[in-house]
C-alpha cells in the first residue's frame, strides 16, 4: 500500500529552476559551456600533441588529407597515412603505409593537475610513426585541434579574470553609490559616465595602447572595460531594493546602514550580476579574441584563438582551414554564455511569463 | 524641447571632459618619457627636448593640460612619429571613410535587423521566429573578424564578387558594411522583437484590430511604428559603437579609416596618432549619443518631461 501523505509532500524545484532545464536553448547553452569546461580541465589528456610541437614538414595539412576508412586489409576504422610538404612540390601522401587511429592511446607525455598527475595516455590519437590532425595543420605544423584545446584555458582564463576585475571593482562601486546616494553617487556616476563614453573595445584598446601590449595587460582591460556596465547594473537594482519595506524594516530594527547593504540588500540584487556575468564572460572572450586578432593581445607562440586566426588570415587563400577553425571554437563558446545568459535572464526575470 | 536639447548637451560637458583627460593621461601614464613618446622613438635629443618645452613637460600637470586643451581646441594635435605628417590631417582623411562604413553598416543592420524583428514578433514561437532569434544570437556571437575573413575567402577569392580589400567603388563597400553590421544586425533584431511583442499585447493594437483596421495597417502603423522607439536607442548606440568596431573590420579589409590608423599607430607606438584616433572616435561616439537622445525626445515626447 502506498503511504497517502507521500505525494503530498513532493518538494518542487524553485521556479527559475523548472523554467531553465524545460528551455531547449538554456540546455544548449548549458552542454557548449559544459564541454568548454570540460576540454579546459582534461586539456593534456584531450589534445593529442602540445600546443607548441613543431613539424616543418606537414605544414598547412587540410583535415581529412591521408584519411581512409579501410586500412590496409581492408579492416573497418580510421586510418591515417602520413602526409608531407615539400618546398616546391606541395603536399604529397605516402598512401603506402597506414596506422590506425585508436582511443587511449600513448604519446607525448605531459602533467596534469599542477604537476600532481603524469602520464602519456590520450584520448585519441595514432598507433604508429606518423601524426593525425582532427582539425590540419598550421604554418608551423603545429596540430591545430591541440592548440584550440590548449587555447579554451587562455580563453576561460580572460573571461574569468576579466569578470573578476568587472564584479569586485563595478559592483561595490555601483551598490555604494546606489545605496548611499548623495554627492558620492553624484561623483562615482560622472566617473561611470566618462567610461561609458568609450565604447567598450575602444576604452580596452586606450588602456592596452597605454600599458602596453600583451596577455596580462589585455585581460586587466577588459576587465576594467566592464566595469562601468556592472556599476550601473548594481547601481539600479541596489535603488530599487533599498526603498522597499523589508529594507525599511531592517532600519527601524535597528541593523546599521552598512550591514543592511550586505545581509538584506546586495542578495536581493544579485540576480541582474550573474545574468551580467554570463553575458560578459562572452563579451570578453570575443573582445580578447579582437585585440588578439589585431596583434594587441597574446602573443605567438601563445595558443590564443584570436591570435591563431590573425595568423590563419595570411594564408587564407592556401590552407583555410587554419582560420576556421579557432572561429568556430570562438562562436561556439560565446553563443555557449550568451544563450545561458539570455535564459538566465529569462527565468530570474519574475515578470517573464 | 529647447529646454531638454540644452539640458542633455550640458550632460556631455563633463563626458567630453573625460575623455579629454583620459587621452591627456595615456601619454603621462605610459610607460617611458611622455617627451619620447611624443616625439617618436627614433627621434634625436633636440626634437625631444622640443616636445618637452611644446607640452610643457617639465611644468606642473594642470599646466600640461591647460596646454593639451588649447592644442585641441586649436586642432593642433601634433605630428605622426610614423610619417611626420599633421594628426589632424590624417584624421580628415581617414575619418570620412570610417563614417562611410559605418553608415553602411548601419543601414544594413537596420533593414536585416528590423526585418527578422518583426517577422520573429509577427510569428511568435513559430519556427520563422526561432530560426530568426538564433540567425540574430549567432551574429551577436561571432567575432566580426573571422566574418569579414570567411566572407573574404568565399565571396572574394573563390567567386570574385566583390574586391579582396581597399575602398574605391560600391563594391569594395559591400563586404566590410555586412562584416561591420553583422553583430548590430542581431541587437537589432532581438530589440526589436521584444519591443514589438510587447506593443502588439497593447490595449490600443487590440483596439485597432476590433475596429477592423486590416492587419498590416495595425501591425505597420499602429505597431511598428510606436515599437521602433527603443529600437532608435539601441541603433544609435550601435552607431557610436560601430565607430569603434570599425578598428577591427577596417584592419581586416584594409579599409582606409581612423580605426585601421588607430591599429597601426599602436602598434608602432605613435602616440601623438593614437591620441588623435582615441579622441576622435569617442568625441564622436559622445555626439551620436547625444543625437540619439535628441531624435527619442522628438519622436517620444513622454521622455522630455523626465
Amino acid at each position: 500500500m502506498t503511504d497517502p501523505l507521500a505525494a503530498t509532500v513532493t518538494v518542487k524545484p524553485p521556479r527559475w529552476q523548472r523554467r531553465i532545464t524545460r528551455n531547449p536553448l538554456a540546455i544548449l547553452g548549458a552542454l557548449l559551456i559544459g564541454s568548454f569546461l570540460f576540454i579546459v580541465a582534461l586539456a593534456p589528456f584531450i589534445a593529442p600533441y602540445r600546443a607548441e610541437t613543431q613539424n616543418l614538414r606537414t605544414t598547412y595539412v587540410p583535415p581529412g588529407l591521408g584519411w581512409s576508412l579501410r586500412g590496409p586489409d581492408n579492416q573497418l576504422g580510421l586510418w591515417v597515412s602520413e602526409a608531407t610538404r615539400s618546398p616546391v612540390g606541395g603536399v604529397s601522401v605516402n598512401e603506402a603505409e597506414q596506422y590506425p587511429v585508436r582511443l587511449f592511446v600513448r604519446g607525448q607525455s605531459y602533467t596534469w593537475l599542477f604537476g600532481l598527475i603524469r602520464s602519456d595516455v590520450h584520448l585519441f590519437g595514432v598507433d604508429g610513426p606518423v601524426r593525425f590532425h582532427l582539425l590540419g595543420t598550421d604554418e608551423q605544423g603545429r596540430d591545430l585541434f591541440s592548440r584550440i584545446v590548449y587555447g579554451a584555458w587562455i580563453s576561460l582564463f580572460i573571461g574569468l579574470i576579466s569578470v573578476g576585475i568587472g564584479v569586485g571593482i563595478g559592483a561595490p562601486v555601483g551598490a555604494i553609490s546606489g545605496f548611499y546616494g548623495g554627492w558620492l553617487d553624484l561623483v562615482i556616476q560622472r566617473v561611470i559616465d566618462t567610461m561609458l563614453a568609450f565604447p567598450g573595445i575602444l576604452l580596452a584598446i586606450v588602456l592596452v595602447a597605454t600599458f602596453g601590449t600583451g596577455l596580462t595587460n589585455l585581460m586587466i582591460a577588459v576587465g576594467i572595460a566592464a566595469i562601468p556596465i556592472y556599476a550601473r547594473i548594481l547601481r539600479g537594482s541596489v535603488m530599487a531594493i533599498k526603498n522597499r519595506e523589508f529594507i525599511e524594516a531592517a532600519g527601524a530594527l535597528g541593523r546599521p546602514k552598512f550591514s543592511t547593504l550586505f545581509r538584506h540588500v546586495l542578495p536581493n540584487a544579485m540576480a541582474p550580476l550573474i545574468v551580467q556575468s554570463s553575458l560578459q564572460m562572452a563579451i570578453a572572450i570575443l573582445f580578447a579574441a579582437g585585440l588578439g586578432f589585431l596583434g594587441l593581445g597574446a602573443r605567438p607562440p601563445q595558443p590564443e584563438w584570436g591570435l591563431m586566426l590573425a595568423r590563419g588570415r595570411e594564408y587564407l587563400a592556401v590552407a583555410p582551414h587554419v582560420a576556421t577553425f579557432p572561429g568556430l571554437a570562438i562562436i561556439l563558446v560565446v553563443l555557449g554564455f550568451n544563450l545561458l545568459g539570455d535564459s538566465l535572464r529569462d527565468a530570474l526575470d519574475p515578470r517573464s511569463k | 524641447m529647447l529646454q531638454y536639447t540644452i539640458r542633455r548637451l550640458l550632460v556631455a560637458i563633463p563626458s567630453i571632459l573625460g575623455v579629454l583627460i583620459i587621452v591627456f593621461a595615456m601619454v603621462r601614464l605610459a610607460p617611458g618619457d611622455p617627451a619620447v613618446l611624443l616625439a617618436g622613438e627614433f627621434a634625436d635629443a633636440e626634437t625631444v627636448e622640443r616636445m618637452r618645452e611644446r607640452f610643457g613637460l617639465n611644468e606642473r600637470i594642470e599646466v600640461q593640460f591647460v596646454r593639451f586643451l588649447g592644442g585641441v581646441v586649436q586642432g593642433d594635435l601634433g605630428r605622426s612619429t610614423r610619417t611626420n605628417r599633421l594628426v589632424t590631417d590624417d584624421l580628415r582623411q581617414f575619418f570620412p571613410n570610417t563614417l562611410e562604413l559605418a553608415l553602411a553598416a548601419i543601414i544594413f543592420a537596420l533593414i536585416f535587423g528590423i526585418g527578422l524583428g518583426v517577422a520573429a514578433a509577427l510569428y511568435r514561437n513559430t519556427w520563422i521566429d526561432a530560426f530568426a532569434m538564433i540567425l540574430a544570437l549567432i551574429g551577436v556571437s561571432m567575432p566580426v573578424f573571422w566574418f569579414g575573413l570567411l566572407a573574404i575567402l568565399y565571396f572574394s577569392v573563390d567567386l570574385g564578387w566583390f574586391p579582396v580589400a581597399g575602398r574605391g567603388t560600391f563594391m569594395h563597400l559591400v563586404l566590410p558594411a555586412i562584416t561591420l553590421g553583422v553583430s548590430s544586425t542581431g541587437i537589432i533584431a532581438r530589440m526589436t522583437r521584444s519591443s514589438m511583442l510587447e506593443i502588439l499585447s497593447q490595449d490600443y493594437i487590440r483596439t485597432a484590430r476590433a475596429k477592423g483596421s486590416p492587419g498590416r495597417t495595425v501591425v505597420f502603423k499602429h505597431a511598428l511604428r510606436n515599437g521602433l522607439i527603443p529600437v532608435i536607442t539601441v541603433s544609435g548606440l550601435e552607431f557610436g559603437s560601430l565607430m569603434a568596431g570599425a578598428v577591427i573590420t577596417e584592419t581586416v579589409f584594409t579599409w582606409p579609416g581612423i580605426g585601421r590608423m588607430l591599429v597601426q599607430s599602436i602598434l608602432s607606438r605613435d602616440y601623438p596618432s593614437v591620441q588623435g584616433a582615441v579622441l576622435l572616435i569617442a568625441i564622436s561616439f559622445i555626439f551620436i549619443n547625444l543625437f540619439v537622445d535628441l531624435i527619442y525626445g522628438f519622436v517620444d515626447p513622454r521622455i522630455r518631461y523626465d
